[in-house]
């Protein structure tokens, strides 16, 4: 349990990409009007910069 | 972990401990209380004996008047705590039912961002069982303040608690103050230390706590670890959930945001500016310090001294004991000239 925990903060960054920068920024786009590149939906160009953002993080042990 | 007090035993022996040893040091009747480092207070023709003679009556005195500040309407600090935090909860229904238009949202930010921050000083005032003391019929009203609290910034009480007990034990100390990290050449460099600490690869702010925390290997650290881990799964499943049900701008605005300000605001005050440069000794470990801000804006922390001299005296009675204390700090050679 207690390293099932640990291995799930190790992946945090990523899963913040993925739970929240994701869904945020599709949410934001529709807000302010703005479509995503390439035909993407909104969540789909999200998860694909949430995802890589947060996995930047997690390889790079920053977010910027 | 908003159920009341806790009380294991290892977290009440580790608590009694620190405290024990702020006794020690403040004690009259205590010989090792002058630190064998310290050099004499006023330049002095007499032996050593006499020095220490002085310094003893000094400490009686300095004792003497602290003591008249330890108590007062602590129970201001529960109150405002459960108000707010129950305020700050009802956001996120009312934020999801529709009821926070943009001038809602902009205040509920400006709330949850206070929360955030100011809550770290009823927070404090429990981890010292300030409020309410052990053995007192409403210590539970203490531990409840300290839990309720730390929720918006997302950090277990005990955790909280523990940490700072070691922060006064090993005030500056480089390898064992969970606070060293905060420390910067000046102030903007110290702001941008409190974001960078919090960079998952970071080894500040509350992954160091975390950190301490498996090194402790206590009971008591153990227990805190999980409570601020079930915290942290239970926060980021529900915001998680509310962003991927169409209120990731509602979580941002009044969760996230808020934290992030509300702990840069807290370690930049709480921490950076009364330890700053980092020295050690009981009269050197903080300093009075003016904040451009303000008292308010600066979380009373201008007296921060204060606290790390007399723990019991709570954050709003602090500044007003430095004025009663003043001139005796001033021949302890503590710098006074900012207040």
């Amino acid at each position: 349990m207690t390293e099932a925990i640990r291995k799930l903060f190790a992946v945090m960054p990523f899963l913040f990409g993925i739970g929240f920068i994701a869904p945020l920024t599709a949410q934001l786009m529709a807000y302010w009007g703005v479509d995503a590149p390439l035909g993407l939906s909104r969540i789909t160009f999200g998860l694909i910069f949430g995802g890589a953002w947060g996995l930047y993080a997690n390889i790079k042990g920053r977010w910027l | 972990m908003t159920d009341g007090p806790v009380k294991e035993d290892s977290l009440v022996e580790a608590e009694l401990l620190v405290e024990a040893e702020v006794i020690e040091r403040n004690s009259i009747e205590v010989p090792g209380i002058i630190p064998a480092e310290d050099g004499p207070v006023i330049g002095l023709a007499g032996d050593d004996t006499l020095d220490k003679h002085l310094r003893r009556e000094m400490m009686k005195e300095e004792r003497a008047i602290a003591m008249q500040f330890h108590g007062g309407a602590t129970w201001v600090y529960a109150a405002l705590t459960v108000t707010c935090f129950a305020i700050w909860v009802s956001l996120f229904p009312l934020a999801i039912l529709g009821y926070l238009g943009p001038v809602g949202l902009t205040l509920g930010f400006l709330f949850s961002t206070f929360c955030a921050a100011y809550g770290f000083i009823p927070s404090h005032e429990a981890m010292h069982s300030n409020i309410y003391p052990r053995g007192h019929k409403l210590y539970w009203v203490n531990e409840l303040t300290g839990h309720l609290s730390t929720i918006p910034i997302a950090l277990g009480f005990g955790v909280a608690r523990l940490t700072h007990m070691e922060h006064h034990k090993y005030t500056n100390d480089p390898q064992l103050d969970p606070d060293y990290t905060d420390g910067a050449p000046n102030w903007w460099q110290a702001i941008l230390k409190t974001w960078w600490n919090r960079q998952p690869g970071v080894e500040g702010s509350v992954h160091r706590y975390k950190k301490m925390m498996i090194d402790m290997d206590t009971p008591a650290s153990r227990k805190a670890a999980m409570q601020t881990t079930i915290l942290q799964l239970v926060m980021l499943g529900t915001f998680f959930g509310m962003a991927w049900s169409g209120y990731a701008i509602e979580v941002a605005v009044l969760w996230w945001l808020p934290r992030q300000v509300g702990l840069s605001w807290i370690r930049y005050w709480l921490s950076w500016a009364p330890h700053h440069p980092q020295e050690r000794g009981r009269y050197k470990n903080t300093r009075i310090f003016r904040a451009r801000l303000g008292y308010w804006a600066s979380m009373a922390m201008e007296y921060h001294l204060i606290h790390h001299l007399y723990p019991g005296i709570p954050n709003h009675r602090q500044k007003e004991a430095y004025h009663a204390l003043k001139d005796v700090l001033r021949r302890q050679g503590v710098d006074v000239s900012a207040h």
